[in-house]
């Protein structure tokens, strides 16, 4: 039986969002659309040392970033934390946080990419609920009126998700319900063999990447099978991967194909082309409650 | 050949004499110099060739077999040399096969691998290795090779050897194949690396485990994961991102692979440099030493073993005697008393290749 996960309040009228950048740097004026946005939705926001500054690559030093995202977790008048960027730099922090304060207070941890290593902590080390989702940079020039960003609005409002796919030649049909895992492919590998390793049983998992070589997704995929996780799932849902790059020797084989060849041996359903990922197709799903995937004419992701 | 290493070669061999008598007496067996190894090889024995991984044409092999017979070995040329499947040398199946075929075949006394690139972790499950773990064989190759090292280390505990492979073989003997050449005749290296700043001074003994670090960190939560407990872990990587380098220094750090090591090693590590992206704020010395700063192993930076120029070939799985000093790194395998060869020093016709380290072989 999948565990119980906690679900943290969902968001009401004048609550506050935190912004911070737990990773890469991010410009101040990048996310002012995001913070009048969130304030034309009634929230009130809250912006953190960490946006707007940078150390070389990163948002801050590991220590003010920790501080930033520390200061968000424990105040008890911030109702969700918005990261505003990913980038490289969360795994760097995540073992010195501290949860108590999240534990008696718990809040709705926001976003995506590097982001993932704070939604498998969450899921895995605390068993909280968090949400993947569009970040900062995903509100500028039309993207606050996206299908995308608004499923952030419905989700943090406390909307059930309900997702419908277009078909894919690739798709194997089938219907699946289990919790949902997943995120960036190159960070959930990153957890492997790692405290916070997730624990994928009867989970429907799904994943996206971007520029990474066709060869490091295969052996990437190689590596969660070895680990003995692709085997233990109830279905997989396949987000984009774009920007992919190729070596002198061709790989041979499209994205897609990479992928279906590395669960052909299992029997759950896998639906391809699901709208997560890190262009500007990158619905809200929110990460550790059970969903219902059902692949056949129609293909279609729902929460439960 | 620089007589002041010879030197102090020769005093650190009299040492692990004494060292070896004291880890006879201790308790820990793996460090008693008795790790079985593959036996050598003689002139006559045949070497086989396959690819696990990327392919490789029959023309490119002109160097591999001509130097190989100089060295009055014979060589079978697997299935796998000259196909190509995709990106690889030959399907799963195919490569399987041939490194099947390899592995069981009595009259081929040990497998030089082809390539890297990328295959070699697709198989390492496919394959019986129950024939190898009867007859043991010296495995020899690198960068993805080092999924076959991991596995085999961590499930059978043989040793192999981290060395250049047949698409790194020149017209002439060059040190990184030579060293090849000594190490599957039975011949001794002691191996010296320069001073380097980041160094940590200290001297460690423990069993020499590792490679790419890529592929050290593709065998985290796999049942072909290293373990590292007591070890001497050597690590190389090329081409990375520092971000993914970081990233990847994290996961071993994060799944506990750092925090009870003999000693690190560390060879050829190149970065690239993110153009859409702000500088890494750390060199690539710093993103390693602070993984490990908490601990208080010995250090060594720059070892010639790798992706770089003078890759001499490494005993993986066998106990090493590190030591780092102010002058420079020392390494040197563990030999139990009776079967330490005489250490005698060649000169070398080719000394501008010599960047690193010397070859002292016995006579």
């Amino acid at each position: 039986m999948p565990k119980k996960i906690k679900v943290p309040p969902y968001l009401k009228k004048n609550d506050t969002i935190a912004i911070v950048c737990p990773a890469g740097a991010m410009p101040a004026k990048k996310a002012a659309k995001c913070i009048e946005t969130l304030q034309q939705w009634g929230y009130h926001v809250k912006a953190g040392k960490t946006l707007g500054q940078h150390f070389h690559y990163f948002s801050g030093t590991d220590e003010q970033r920790l501080n930033d995202l520390q200061q968000m977790l424990d105040d008890p008048t911030v109702h969700a934390i918005l990261c505003g960027r990913g980038g490289y730099g969360t795994s760097r922090i995540i073992d010195k946080l501290d949860w108590k304060k999240f534990r008696k207070h718990p809040k709705w941890i926001i976003g995506f990419s590097d982001i993932t290593v704070l939604h498998s902590f969450l899921f895995t080390k605390l068993n909280y609920a968090s949400l993947h989702a569009p970040m900062a940079n995903a509100f500028n020039e039309d993207g606050w009126k996206s299908p995308y960003v608004f499923s952030l609005k419905n989700a943090l409002a406390g909307k059930k998700n309900r997702y419908k796919v277009a078909p894919h030649p690739l798709n194997r049909k089938g219907t699946a319900r289990g919790l949902l895992l997943g995120g960036n492919l190159s960070l959930l590998v990153h957890q492997l063999g790692t405290a916070s390793d997730i624990n994928m049983k009867d989970a429907i998992l799904f994943i996206e990447d971007i520029s990474e070589y066709l060869y490091h997704i295969d052996r990437m995929l190689v590596q969660l099978n070895r680990a003995g996780k692709l085997k233990q799932l109830a279905g997989l849902v396949v987000g984009g991967f774009t920007d992919m790059k190729d070596t002198s020797t061709p790989f041979g084989k499209t994205i897609d194909e990479i992928i279906y060849a590395s669960v052909q041996d299992y029997p759950f359903p896998v639906c391809f082309g699901f709208p997560v990922s890190h262009e500007k197709e990158n619905m809200a799903l929110k990460i550790g409650m059970p969903y219902e995937m059902r692949v056949g004419k129609t293909v279609t992701l729902k929460e439960i | 050949m620089n007589r002041k290493k010879f030197i102090k070669g020769l005093l650190a061999t009299a040492g692990s004499t004494l060292l070896v008598n004291q880890l006879l007496a201790g308790t820990d067996p793996s460090l008693r110099g008795l790790v079985p190894q593959p036996p050598l090889l003689l002139p006559g024995d045949i070497i086989g060739i396959t690819c696990p991984a990327n392919p490789m044409e029959l023309k490119e092999m002109l160097n591999t077999q001509r130097l190989l017979q100089m060295w009055g070995f014979k060589i079978c040329v697997g299935n796998t040399v000259g196909q190509q499947w995709e990106r690889f040398g030959g399907s799963d199946a195919e490569r399987t096969a041939d490194l099947q075929l390899m592995l069981n075949d009595p009259s081929i006394k040990a497998i030089l691998f082809a390539r890297g690139g990328y295959g070699a972790m697709r198989i390492v499950d496919r394959v019986d290795w129950s024939a190898f773990q009867q007859s043991p064989k010296w495995l020899v190759g690198f960068s993805d090779m080092t999924a076959i090292h991991c596995h085999v280390h961590t499930l059978f505990g043989i040793p192999t050897l981290h060395a250049e492979m047949a698409s790194g073989f020149k017209q002439q003997e060059t040190i990184s194949t030579r060293s090849i050449r000594y190490l599957l005749s039975g011949n001794r290296i002691e191996y010296t690396a320069p001073a380097f700043g980041q160094n940590r001074k200290g001297t460690a003994q423990g069993i020499l485990v590792g490679g790419n670090l890529s592929l050290i960190c593709a065998m985290l939560g796999s049942k072909s994961e290293l373990q590292t407990e007591g070890k001497i872990l050597f690590i190389e990587e090329v081409n990375e991102f520092k971000y993914t380098l970081d990233r990847m220094m994290m996961s071993l750090k994060r799944s506990g692979k750092l925090s009870n090591l003999a000693g690190l090693i560390i060879g050829g590590v190149t970065a690239t440099r993110a153009d859409n992206e702000m500088t890494f704020p750390m060199s690539v010395e710093e993103i390693i030493s602070e993984k490990v700063q908490e601990y208080n192993y010995p250090i060594c930076f720059g070892f010639p073993a790798g992706h770089v120029p003078n890759n001499y070939a490494l005993k993986l799985g066998v106990p090493h005697h590190l030591q780092i000093e102010s002058t420079g790194s020392f390494l040197r395998e563990i030999i139990a008393p009776s079967v330490v060869p005489p250490v005698q020093p060649i000169e070398d016709s080719t000394n501008n290749n010599l960047m690193f380290g010397h070859l002292p072989v016995n006579g």
